[in-house]
């Protein structure tokens, strides 16, 4: 399956990624984990070093025209072999990276490299049998600049607030225009049916998951380890594990 | 003065500028909030109240559609964009992405 996990800033949209994409590299998936957050966040949930720059730097050049391009000779393979970093369970994560002191220019090519790579992703033979599970960064922004076009799930993480909310209608809203993708609201941090329920008043449609609030994700964020090794059978691990389920059928529909 | 709040997703930025902005005008400050957000919700934070905001005109989207004529001076600005927020706050939004764009950012 190829997941984008969007949503408004601190809905748990990297918990949830993290997850879900080392539940897929336990069940034997080969999993490609993406983040194009420029404050990027996957790396802990999944359990990985973050690299120090951003790897894909490498492999962009500017044209004579002025214009970024990927070095010759590196499409989506070669660029997930050589600037992917490991991560726990056999899964790989490419990022885009994050600014220095010195701001976005200097790297631009990262930026540029990352759009490429992933739009090229989307036809390559090479991945039909991976999983991708990307994390975007908060808001409508990247769905909108269509920087998760492999995806055929959006899951839209949704908190039971109204900011939250709103920009979950939003992001929705534009993934759905574009159609492509299934998209699925999931609430998260919530306490009890009547929060789901809330959720769904604001939303104006059916949630597809709720994720309980449960310290054990605040805790395993607070050290720093992905929720997966921390508590794998807290509430909400066992949630995530029970969506991932759901989507499997969704997916396959019984014939 | 002019403040700017920054910092990660979900860390509290509209939070902390709403609160702020009010309690300036409290205060006697006359108050401009600028949502910078292309995501805007400062509105919600500042009491506008949660439909209302998202239903806001934002600058940029206002100019593109020739709703509102670009307006030469920030004064202007203010004056066709604003919205009232409670305590005398002028709330004034600078862009929305509401639909799929073209290009990469
Ligand atoms: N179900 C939950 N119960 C309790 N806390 C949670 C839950 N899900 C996420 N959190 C906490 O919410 C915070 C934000 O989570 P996370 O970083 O995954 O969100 P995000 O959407 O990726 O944020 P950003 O927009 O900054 O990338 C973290 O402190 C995390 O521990
Ligand atoms: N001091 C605080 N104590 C408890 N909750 C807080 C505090 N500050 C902010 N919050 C809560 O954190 C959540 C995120 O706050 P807010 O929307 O202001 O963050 P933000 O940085 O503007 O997010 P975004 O990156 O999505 O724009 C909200 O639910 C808010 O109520
Ligand atoms: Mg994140
Ligand atoms: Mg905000």
């Amino acid at each position: 399956m190829r997941v984008a996990v969007v949503g408004k800033g601190g809905a748990g949209k990297s918990v949830i990624a993290g997850t879900l994409a080392r539940l897929l590299a336990r069940r034997g998936r080969r999993v490609l984990a993406l983040d194009s957050d420029l404050m990027p966040g996957l790396a802990y949930s999944l359990g990985a070093d973050p690299p120090a720059m951003p790897p894909l730097l490498d492999a962009a050049e500017k044209g004579e025209d002025g214009r970024w391009r990927l070095k010759k000779g590196i499409g989506p393979v070669r660029a997930v072999r050589r600037y992917a970093t490991p991560a726990p369970d056999g899964v790989l994560l490419l990022q885009l990276g994050k600014p220095a002191a010195d701001g976005l220019p200097p790297i631009m090519g990262s930026l540029n490299a990352f759009y490429k790579v992933v739009h090229r992703i989307r036809g390559a033979d090479a991945f039909r049998d991976w999983d991708i599970v990307a994390d975007l960064p908060a808001g409508p922004r990247q769905t909108a600049f269509d920087w998760a076009p492999y995806a055929d799930v959006f899951l839209v993480v949704v908190e039971p607030m109204w900011k939250s909310a709103l920009t979950a209608r939003r992001v929705a809203r534009i993934a759905r225009a574009q159609g492509r993708a299934m998209v699925l609201p999931v609430a998260n941090k919530v306490t009890g049916g009547a929060d789901s329920q809330r959720v769904e008043e604001m939303l104006g449609e059916p949630l597809f998951a709720s994720l309980p609030a449960d310290e054990a994700v605040a805790e395993a964020d607070r050290l720093g380890v992905p929720l997966i090794d921390r508590a794998p059978s807290s509430p909400a691990a066992r949630a995530i594990e029970a969506m991932l389920e759901a989507l499997g059928r969704e997916q396959t529909p019984a014939r | 003065m002019k403040i700017a709040v920054a910092g990660k997703g979900g860390s509290g930025k509209t939070t902390v500028s709403g609160t702020l902005a009010r309690a300036l005008a409290r205060s006697g400050h006359s108050v401009l909030a600028l949502d910078a957000d292309a995501n805007p919700m400062l509105g919600i934070s500042l009491g506008v109240g949660p439909e209302e905001t998202d239903r806001l005109l934002a600058v940029r989207q206002g100019v593109d559609a020739g709703e509102t004529p670009h307006e030469p001076t920030t004064e202007g600005m203010v004056e066709a964009f604003g919205t009232r927020a409670p305590d005398g706050i002028r709330l004034v939004v600078a862009s929305r992405i509401d639909s799929v764009a073209p290009g990469c950012q």
